[in-house]
């Protein structure tokens, strides 16, 4: 495939007059499984391949998509996209230019413990119905549960016009879980995901009955939560909340591309904009990780980069369209889904560093307020604006946590949260996630337990 | 924009059902689908990107002793790769559980034809017609006013289509375009940046208005500038089509599925011909609605579209179906088997969720209101507990009414509550319907929601 993505970049710059040309090959092989209750909805097998094209043409960007490796078939693809960025360029005012790069020819292959690929399917489906049979057998509140699972494997291939030609291995495996239980008239609801590029020995580390277990055990202990008073409380995070918080309400506006579309940070690089306890992180390099990989879909290399250090805004996550506005190196942030798809900024894995204090110093100095320990959800506005749904939480009341607390949500803004952390754990927990920007993108989030002075607590009472 | 005959689409999703059947299924499905798109983007303000995707594919869904297979592949023209993807989900078949509710396969049924769903202008766009759309829309905005940044959108065609064969001799082809802009803006004054604004216009026939997109993307970020905090209290809010859409997506939808019902997580099991709304609201799910934006002949399993009453006068009236859900109850499906293209199985989603308008224009709506808050972007709403209704969402921001008018804007607030007693509050619905995505909807306003000021 080399080869001939090589001819394709060829001829866009010796040829079709490209400033830049890049092609990116792929075969997948996605292998998976629904279930409700013990129902397999289905076993799903599917392949895909294609070719993503994109050109840079008199400043503009042009981006093709097929799914096909036939020759003529690219060369017409590649002519629509040098003559689309030719057209989108007739009206820029500021062409766009790339920050140069060193060269790389690399093959990555991957060699996981257990190769999904090889596992049976009878197997997954084994797998998949003990968890949601231990779900199903927790409690009779539990009404109903699903899991959702997949595996992709496959090969990227990605050759660009400045020399640069790699071929990386694809691995993914996830699953997520959910258990909903009623009770009187409550009806609660609790979902877990798990995910690595580590292949399928993720299940070795996580057992089947012990993911059914704390999945079935959150629904049911909502069943018995108060609701929450909505107001202003100091709270206590857990590390799957600090890692959402992260990743929404800072990692978004760290994004080069969301900053210079006017969020928050832009203007704050060097400024402290949280306590001296902050320091975040996204990082491409931790092995096995849900948001791990060695190139991105830019043919740069992946890095851990600082994005705040002890509250000061250090760095941005770049491509190399943002890094040579910024005037800064490209940190290896650019990703696209499939080749379906343009590469756009995205995080890795993003999380806060961790300190030196226990879960238990962090409760003590709470007089009234909250431990938030799993999220359900949430979301950011490039204004700083962040909403946090919670799945987990408990009263803090006199330094020690006390009774559940249901259908929580905590919101704010970033730069003014940040200043409101006044204790930093020295715990460290990292979760997968899947984030949304378009097209959906693998990370993973985390940090420690943290405490946050004061919060908007909002629930539905 | 070359795309696939029907013959060619019907004759590559019957070849499959034959070959699978050669192969041992007992029952199969051919899904096939093409899609196309010509899309001009916007972004830091300034046209400088294109893109052109073309993606086609066949989804084959296998039933051996009620035991289910589905596999896909994105190569259609080669019979070898289809052959492939056949044997694919048969092992799959076989791999797989027996599931006792399966009753089989759709049956074939005849078909009713769409209306405006078709418009041959848009296949034909050129890029440089895309490009002076996209300059009529940022220019409306950047003349608005001189504290608006637009800061992405984007133009953009499309035609998709779709073809369904099975072994009970269903068969159907149908195929639509679709024309789409829109803008996202925010407003900087001084060192205050409001929260990104977003406007679009869509349109199944060549039918666009860039101009008011851009000014109304250009309005909403202007007067998100001067901001002040509300009180915390219960309060009468107005929400917008796209709040109304946010809140309702995550719960009320979710809670009309008969897969929801059937499987427990819907507070609406067991009160069919109960009152569980206000008596003004009536929803319809109509997959036959005059130019709808999810308006087709049939759903992702051949099963023909209909128009469903849901909520009539406030009085819960249907859940909607897929074949299989329906099967389950002896009953036939509604036609709401959805399809994420050729990647997935069916599962069940409205098409048109019609939201009937009532007769108030927004500005007697906005008059009638004392004291009270205008919505149009939610944040959170995806963390609401979809089984019970319970949410807690950031409105980003909210607009503050007085005495009928709109005084200025807050940001931070959270409104919380129950999507199932919001239903129950709803005062005024306005006679403004707007498509957007698989909701048609007017405002709507609520009575007694519970505002966190900040």
């Amino acid at each position: 495939m080399r080869e001939l993505l090589t001819k394709i970049t060829d001829l866009a710059t010796q040829k079709l007059g490209a400033q830049y040309a890049e092609a990116r090959g792929q075969k997948l092989f996605k292998t998976s499984l629904t279930l409700k209750e013990e129902r397999i909805e289905a076993a799903k097998q599917g392949i895909e391949s294609g070719v993503a094209i994109r050109v840079l043409f008199n400043g503009a960007w042009g981006f093709a998509s097929v799914g096909s490796l036939d020759s003529a078939i690219l060369k017409s693809a590649l002519s629509d996209a040098c003559k689309m960025a030719k057209v989108a360029s007739t009206k820029l005012r500021a062409p766009i230019k790339l920050a140069s790069v060193k060269a790389i020819s690399d093959r990555v292959v991957v060699k996981p413990k257990i190769n999904p690929s090889e596992v049976q399917m009878e197997d997954k489906i084994n797998t998949a119905l003990a968890v949601n049979k231990t779900i199903l057998s927790f409690d009779n509140r539990v009404k109903s549960c699903g899991l959702d699972y997949f595996d992709l494997t496959g090969t990227s291939v990605f050759v660009n016009s400045d020399g640069t030609s790699i071929e990386q291995d694809k691995l993914y495996v996830w699953s997520r879980i959910t258990a909903s239980a009623q009770s009187e008239g409550v009806f609660t609801f609790s979902r877990e995901e798990i995910g690595s590029t580590a292949g399928y020995a993720l299940f070795d580390q996580q057992p089947p009955e012990e993911l059914g277990k704390k999945v079935a055990k959150r629904a049911i202990q909502q069943l018995n939560a108060k609701s929450v008073k909505g107001g202003k409380f100091p709270v206590v995070l857990g590390p799957n909340v600090v890692g959402v918080f992260v990743h929404e309400a800072f990692g978004h506006l760290a994004e080069a591309d969301l900053a210079l579309s006017g969020g928050v940070l832009a203007n704050n690089l060097g400024k402290k904009i949280g306590s001296n306890l902050v320091t975040f992180y996204d990082d491409g390099t931790i092995e096995g990780s849900f948001g791990a990989f060695k190139y991105d879909d830019e043919g740069v290399a992946s890095q851990k980069t600082l994005l705040i250090k002890d509250g000061v805004v250090a760095g941005l996550m770049h491509n190399r369209e943002t890094a040579q506005k910024f005037g800064a190196e490209p940190t290896g942030n650019a990703r696209a889904e499939d080749f379906h798809v343009e590469p756009i900024i995205r995080m890795r894995c993003t999380y806060m560093a961790p300190r030196d204090q226990t879960l238990e110093e962090l409760v003590e100095g709470v007089k009234s307020g909250y431990y938030f320990k799993s999220f359900r959800g949430g979301q950011a506005n490039l204004d700083g604006t962040f909403q946090v749904g919670i799945q987990e939480g408990y009263e803090i009341v006199d330094g020690e946590i006390g009774a559940p607390v249901r259908n929580a949500s905590i919101s704010g803004n970033t730069l003014e949260t940040l200043h409101q952390v006044d204790g930093v754990g020295k715990d460290f927990q990292l979760d997968p996630g899947r984030c949304g920007k378009g097209q959906t993108a693998f990370i993973g989030d985390g940090g420690p337990h943290i405490r946050v002075k004061e919060m908007i607590v909002g629930g539905s009472a | 924009m070359a795309v696939l005959e029907k013959a060619t689409m019907l004759s590559i999703a019957e070849k499959a059902v034959e070959e699978a059947l050669r192969k041992g299924a007992q029952e199969v499905e051919a899904y096939v689908y093409e899609g196309q798109a010509t899309n001009i983007g916007i972004e830091l303000g300034q046209i400088s990107k294109s893109n052109r995707i073309i993606d086609r594919g066949i989804g084959i869904r296998i039933a051996i002793n009620k035991a289910i297979g589905f596999a896909y592949t994105n190569v259609i023209d080669d019979s070898k790769a289809i052959e492939t993807a056949v044997a694919s989900a048969l092992s799959a078949a076989k791999a797989s559980k027996p599931d006792p509710d399966w009753k089989g396969l759709p049956q074939k049924k005849s078909y009713a034809p769409t209306e405006k769903t078709f418009d041959k202008k848009i296949l034909e766009l050129s890029s440089e017609e895309l490009v002076n759309v996209a300059a009529t829309m940022l220019d409306a905005a950047g003349q608005a006013d001189k504290r608006v940044f637009p800061i992405e959108g984007g133009v953009g065609g499309g035609y998709v289509s779709h073809a369904v064969a099975n072994s009970n001799g269903v068969e159907g082809f149908d195929g639509g375009t679709m024309v789409e802009c829109s803008l996202a803006t925010l407003a900087k004054e001084g060192g205050s940046v409001t929260p990104v604004c977003f406007e679009f216009d869509a349109s199944r026939e060549y039918n666009l208005d860039p101009t008011w997109v851009g000014k109304e993307a250009a309005r909403l970020a202007v007067t998100a500038l001067k901001t002040k905090s509300v009180e915390t209290k219960s309060a009468k809010v107005i929400f917008t089509q796209f709040a109304l859409q946010d809140l309702l997506s995550y719960t009320l939808i979710n809670a009309i599925k008969a897969d929801s019902v059937q499987r427990n997580q819907s507070p609406f099991k067991g009160k069919i011909g109960e009152k569980v709304a206000s008596e003004n609201l009536t929803i319809f799910d109509d997959g036959l609605f005059v130019g709808g934006l999810r308006t087709s002949v049939f759903d992702g399993e051949g099963v023909p579209h209909q128009k469903t009453a849901v909520i009539e006068r406030g009085i819960l009236k249907n859940f909607i179906y897929d074949n299989y859900s329906a099967k389950k109850e002896d009953k036939e499906s509604t036609g709401n088997a959805a399809r994420a293209g050729y990647l997935s199985t069916p599962n069940i989603d409205t098409t048109n969720f019609h939201l009937m308008p009532g007769a108030k224009t927004t500005d007697e709506m906005l008059a009638e209101v004392d004291d009270g808050l205008i919505v149009y972007y939610l944040q959170g709403a995806h963390s609401s507990n979809p089984v019970s209704g319970e949410f807690s969402v950031v409105a980003t921001p909210a607009w503050k009414i007085k005495d009928g008018k709109i005084t200025h804007s807050s940001r931070g607030v959270m409104l919380a509550g129950n999507v199932f007693e919001v239903l129950k509050n709803i005062s005024v619905i306005g006679g403004n319907e707007r498509q957007m995505g698989s909701m048609i909807a007017p405002w709507v306003q609520v009575e007694n929601v519970r505002v966190i000021g900040k």
